[in-house]
């Protein structure tokens, strides 16, 4: 059986080091399970809504705030760069990389580009704002919509 | 957002200035590498940042 919190660790760890969390395979390799075990301590790891594996697949499809797939909302810091969900999420990603990081994104109805550097200790301030379109009450009735 | 609204026809929910969001984002994110890493209540987050209201009342 997989430990749940040395899965959450490994799952982040690869996330900060590698871009994008790690497959059932590299779990299973990770752990020295199968990759039906791994499967299996993924979709049994009940944090919240903070790990969601894809319904199809059962692979990690967001680890919140990070996103297994591309999206417009990027961080990048030292030629790394990670993918978050939503613009809360993207704010959020700079928090738990805990350094100087460089957010990107895009207004969604301009297209003009969002660009704002962020030390997470000092803090943020733009003249941006975010639009949170759905009630709390909707958020996880569909998450990627959300 | 005004704009958006008027080309998808969604009705308007909040609109949030970004340090606000910072505040929110710091109040809920927290390095999930600690071995002692919780989630924390997002009710609780939500109404430390000032977000009250009905528009930001959870499930229960």
């Amino acid at each position: 059986m997989i430990d749940p919190v040395a899965l959450r660790q490994f799952i982040y760890e690869q996330i900060l080091l590698e871009g994008t969390p790690p497959s059932s395979a590299r779990i299973a390799e990770r752990f020295g399970a199968s990759r039906p075990d791994a499967l299996r301590a993924l979709a049994d790891l009940k944090i919240g809504k903070t790990v969601l594996v894809h319904p199809k697949t059962g692979e990690i499809w967001m680890a919140g705030p990070f996103s297994s797939v591309p999206t417009p909302y990027v961080v990048e810091r030292g030629g790394r760069q990670w993918w978050s969900n939503c613009i809360w999420d993207l704010l959020g990603a700079a928090v738990i990389v805990g350094q100087p990081v460089q957010l990107r994104a895009s207004c969604t109805e301009s297209g003009e580009p969002f660009v704002a550097d962020v030390d997470p200790g000092q803090g943020m301030s733009s003249d941006w704002v975010a639009h949170f379109l759905l009630p709390a009450r909707e958020w996880y009735t569909d998450i990627g919509f959300t | 957002v005004n704009r958006w609204l008027s080309k998808t026809g969604f009705k308007r929910g909040q609109v949030m200035a970004m340090d606000t969001l910072w505040r929110l984002s710091t109040g809920w994110y927290h390095d999930p590498r600690s071995p002692s890493w919780e989630p924390r209540s997002l009710p609780a987050v939500l109404a430390a940042t000032g977000l009250t209201g009905e528009f930001w009342e959870l499930p229960r």
